[in-house]
């Protein structure tokens, strides 16, 4: 019986190879798409989910202030970590994780490699115990022997010694300091958010408090929020009792502080990749629109699978009543057309793993991650299996309980109830329309959005400009720079501690006149010499810049978010204090965005420092190669032993937004799959109505009507249900968008013609679709078509 | 075999109602070879479609093998049809992707018969219609004539007590007409009962009685000698 349905299925297939290239095609695509999207999804998802302790491990976070100047943060001061685990009940064990920017380069022997930025950290000894990360050498009790121990990673291992035994091997870091390779860890998996190549003991972090600041020691220091720190608690604690325990230490511990200042909160472990701190979506909103998307779009193929092989119907009516008259019972019918869709499906499948095995290299550099595509693994069986089971019941019970059910009488005649079922493919159809018009508002939102954040007023110049670390040019600053200035090249030369792009940290650290006791301020400091302000075109609101006197070295200028959080009244001349320092305000800027667009400008305070440890250098566009040449002679000069690093300001602003270009770009992709997929669809059924009127034409067409009488005969009613298609897509998918829209504090204004795009385009597509078969029936030689009824 | 007593159909569109049988009554005895005759619309048709369960009447009686079936389910009238009524049809309505080896063994697969049984079944009557030649062959490579005698080695492979034939050689010429109007005979002198709707007064000829229709009632009952 089984080999009869295949062999039927099979036959079927072949014999309609129009409609089955179409259905296959159709469905190929869309299990393929469907599928690579899940993929996505679930390595999203998988985030940090590795640990085998990982419900029991949060992080620390800091919320901050009350009310509108409310802020969370995701580090804490150092003691936090310290205090947990000696007096919290329910905290088993404690690590930091502090980003080191201590070296940029390392040499073993004559190897002299360049690290990158943030891939460096200082850790707590349990940070091996803690984590799941797999130590392959070394002793994870003690993994720094001495302060002069790192541990590395795989990768970076093989980079330096090859395929040399690293353990007691010497790295020097800038050239100067000698570290002894201690251990070596596995990479860090792709999917976890700690990350980075080169770990140091966290005693060399605490030797770097040398007791003569204002803060004596990293234990001590509760005013700087830099340390990621997580805990791993007992399964029964309360997280709300630590981080309500540790608020009441931090009080306790830092006279003047009081909980309107801030409260610590935990963050699960396996949060932390999609959830900001405070909560907010970190990219759970990205993961929530892809998992509809996907889902749309094997919706999308589905109705096509189940339009076309219900309108095609009346051509099987002959054959199901054979079946029944001859002795088939309805089950068995229905086995067959579950089977014919199952063989269609498989097909289908097998070309999908054909085409993600061929895709998977470019969607992972689309998409910026290196997801593989392993049929060996578990997890990729999870989305296909749940993909096919879905898709397959979707598209195949319909169809089947359709056929099975004509009455054998009548479909011998010809007249099939169901198949006359037109409306319930018309709601499909404008289901299908529906779903790739959302898809295209959807696109051109996150487009414009993208547009909007390339041309938003920024309130500072970035053109131009490149930075580099002066190292040993730090010493000779000045006279390099009025040597600099004499070139043509070279339109201005600055230093600071941070760019203009991104702020630099966040301390509380802060008091001024007239501070009332509720009010916490978190500032981002930034440190710049007199230029500064000028080479980036930032511009006062009130009072002036840094002259370069010495007296500027007690002088401080806000931005105006600073000012107004702060709540200082005529700012001009008032004490401020950050750190241990008291000045004076000496001027106001206007607010700018140092920060992503999607955060709102938060408070910012400039130090004078005449000599800084970065140099911005602003040219042309034009005479930027010769510009980085002639910065270059100096850093031959002076970093003979470094190799030579710079970078434009204008890149490391586009890398702020890199996800959301990967996001905008694999959407635009998604919009035209799904878009291109209901063509498919809607092309096949407008070659069978066209082929069902083949008579009808003739008539007409003999009767006088022109091939445009007939063209728009066909297209009417097709066009129409993509008409309906944009009024119901158009306000639910303007809707959704705005919820997107809501992560941006600045966001572009939604236009009403950007529907009316997207309609207008998805209409001339449909068009162009179902005017090709259209035209082609209205030109067919109307004596033939009469002949052949 | 069959007795039918006040049998009436009708048929309804929106505004029409039509009637196709007319408290017609009759009996076919079991070995009996009937004609059914009369002018397109008498219901003729509508009648066969009953006599094989294909169709429930609106009201009335049919006695099958001493059976009340007309007012069984779907599901029970297949059951008793597919074990007992063959079909021969004018448009011999073969199935296109079937071969015409496994046409035939179609019915035998829905009744649940064994593979090896099966091939001996098919083989033995394909072997009977004079068609073994072509049995790898599908029906669009066939003649009418071919194709009118696959569908009725398909009609009598599950040995059905009773076979209905709609204008059997309505498609062919006189010769292959002929030539199927053989074959039934042949089928009847085995044992089987045939009740075949035909407009030939030439085909009639080869049954045993012919009942007139007109209007969905019987006008005449002729017996052939």
């Amino acid at each position: 019986m089984f080999k009869n349905y295949l062999k039927t299925a099979w036959r079927n297939l072949i014999n309609t190879k129009f409609y089955s290239a179409l259905n296959i095609v159709g469905l190929t695509i869309g299990l393929a798409v469907g599928m690579l999207i899940l993929i996505w999804v679930q390595d999203e998802l998988s985030y940090d989910r590795f640990h085998s302790k990982g419900d029991n491990i949060y992080k620390v976070n800091a919320s901050i202030g009350t009310g509108a100047s409310k802020q969370v943060w995701g580090g804490v001061p150092g003691p936090v970590a310290a205090f947990a685990l000696k007096e919290v009940p329910g905290v088993v064990s404690a690590v930091r994780v502090v980003t080191s920017y201590d070296y940029s380069v390392f040499r073993y022997k004559d190897k002299l490699l360049k690290e990158d930025f943030g891939k460096a950290s200082y850790v707590d000894d349990a940070f091996f115990t803690m984590f799941d990360f797999k130590l392959l050498k070394g002793n994870v009790k003690t993994p720094f022997p001495n302060d002069q121990s790192i541990v590395i990673t795989e990768s970076t291992a093989k980079r330096y010694f090859g395929n040399e035994d690293p353990i007691g091997k010497i790295l020097t870091g800038d050239s100067k300091d000698p570290y002894t390779v201690s251990g070596v860890l596995a990479d860090f998996p792709a999917n976890s958010s700690i990350g980075g190549d080169i770990l140091f003991s966290m005693n060399v972090k605490k030797k770097q408090y040398t007791g003569k600041d204002f803060w004596k020691s990293m234990d001590q220091d509760w005013g700087n929020y830099y340390t990621t720190t997580f805990l791993k608690v007992r399964p029964d604690a309360s997280t709300k009792a630590i981080a309500d325990k540790l608020t009441e230490i931090h009080m306790k511990n830092q006279p003047g502080i009081k909980p309107t200042d801030g409260v610590f909160q935990l963050q699960a472990l396996k949060d932390i990749h999609l959830y900001n701190p405070d909560g907010t979506s970190a990219g759970i909103q990205i993961v929530k629109i892809f998992s509809i998307v996907a889902v749309l779009i094997l919706l999308i193929a589905c109705i096509n699978y189940i339009n076309l092989s219900t309108a095609r119907s009346m051509l099987r009516s002959k054959e199901v009543s054979v079946r029944k008259i001859i002795g088939a019972e309805r089950s068995q019918l229905f086995m067959q057309f579950i089977i014919e869709t199952v063989l269609c499906f498989l097909i289908a499948l097998v070309l999908a793993f054909l085409l993600i095995y061929a895709v998977m290299p470019v969607y992972n550099s689309i998409s910026g991650k290196q997801m593989h595509f392993d049929l060996f693994n578990a997890n990729v069986w999870q989305v296909i299996v749940l993909t096919i089971i879905a898709t397959l019941v979707a598209s195949s019970i319909y169809p089947a309980m359709l056929l099975s059910s004509f009455k054998p009488i009548n479909a011998l005649k010809g007249k099939v109830a169901g198949a006359g079922n037109a409306t319930f493919r018309k709601v499909l159809v404008v289901c299908q329309f529906a779903f790739s018009v959302g898809l295209i508002i959807g696109t051109l939102i996150i487009n414009k959005q993208l547009q909007y954040i390339h041309s938003i007023q920024l309130g500072y110049d970035k053109e131009h400009v490149f930075s580099l670390p002066m190292r040993a040019m730090q010493d000779h600053y000045e006279a390099i720079k009025a040597e600099l200035l004499s070139h043509t090249e070279i339109k201005g030369v600055s230093t600071g501690n941070t760019s203009v792009i991104i702020g630099n940290g966040s301390t509380s650290d802060t008091d001024w006149d007239g501070k009332a006791s509720d009010v916490s301020l978190l500032i981002s400091p930034f440190d710049m010499d007199k230029d500064f302000i000028g080479m980036f075109k930032l511009k006062f609101a009130a009072g002036t810049g840094f002259t370069g006197v010495k007296s500027d070295s007690a002088h401080y200028i806000l931005n105006e978010t600073a000012v107004k959080l702060a709540g200082i009244k005529d700012p001009i001349g008032k004490r401020f204090k950050l750190h241990n320092t008291d000045g004076t305000i000496i001027g106001v800027v206007k607010d700018f965005h140092f920060a992503s667009l999607k955060q709102t400008i938060e408070p910012a305070i400039f130090s004078y420092r005449p000599s800084s440890w970065q140099m911005f250098v602003k040219t042309t566009g034009k005479d930027a190669p010769a510009a980085i040449k002639l910065v270059e002679k100096y850093w031959k000069q002076y970093n003979a032993n470094f190799p030579y690093e710079y970078s434009f300001l204008d890149d490391a602003y586009n890398e702020m937004y890199k996800s959301e270009q990967h996001t905008s770009t694999l959407f635009n992709m998604f919009a035209g799959i799904a878009i291109f997929i209901s063509c498919l669809g809607l092309f096949g059924l407008a070659t069978y109505t066209a082929q069902i009127k083949v008579k009808e034409i003739g008539i007409r067409k003999v009767l006088g009507a022109s091939v445009g009488d007939i063209t728009t005969m066909l297209s009417r009613d097709f066009l129409l249900l993509v008409l309906l298609a944009i009024v119901i897509a158009s306000p639910i998918a303007w809707y959704a968008m705005n919820k997107w829209l809501m992560d941006y504090a600045y966001r572009a204004e939604i236009h009403w013609w950007l529907i009316a795009v997207a309609g207008g385009g998805a209409v001339i597509i449909a068009f162009a679709t179902i005017s090709f078969q259209a035209v082609k029936a209205a030109l067919a030689n109307p004596v033939k078509s009469l002949r052949s009824e | 075999m069959i007795k039918i007593s006040n049998l009436e159909k009708f048929y309804r569109t929106e505004e029409v109602e039509t009637i196709a049988l007319n408290k017609l009554s009759m009996e076919v005895a079991t070995g009996e070879f009937v004609a059914i005759m009369g002018p397109s619309g008498c219901g003729k048709s509508t009648l066969l479609n009953i006599l094989g369960m294909l169709d429930d009447p609106d009201a009335g009686s049919y006695v099958f093998n001493e059976i009340e079936v007309a007012h069984f389910n779907e599901r029970k009238r297949a059951d008793l049809r597919k074990h007992n009524i063959g079909f021969v049809f004018q448009s011999f309505n073969l199935i296109d992707e079937l071969t015409v080896f496994e046409n035939v063994e179609l019915p035998l697969i829905y009744t649940g018969v064994a593979a090896s049984e099966r091939v001996k079944r098919v083989e033995e009557v394909l072997d009977k219609m004079q068609i073994m030649h072509r049995r790898n062959h599908y029906p669009q490579q066939l003649s009418g004539g071919q194709q009118q005698r696959v569908a009725i080695a398909r009609a009598v492979v599950n040995k059905p007590k009773l076979i209905l034939a709609d204008e059997p050689t309505g498609n062919l010429d006189s010769s292959n007409g002929n030539d199927v109007m053989e074959l039934l005979t042949d089928l009847n002198e085995q044992g089987t009962t045939i009740i075949m709707v035909t407009h030939s007064e030439h085909d009639a000829r080869y049954s045993h009685r012919i009942i007139r229709l007109l209007d969905g009632q019987t006008v005449m009952e002729n017996i052939m000698v």
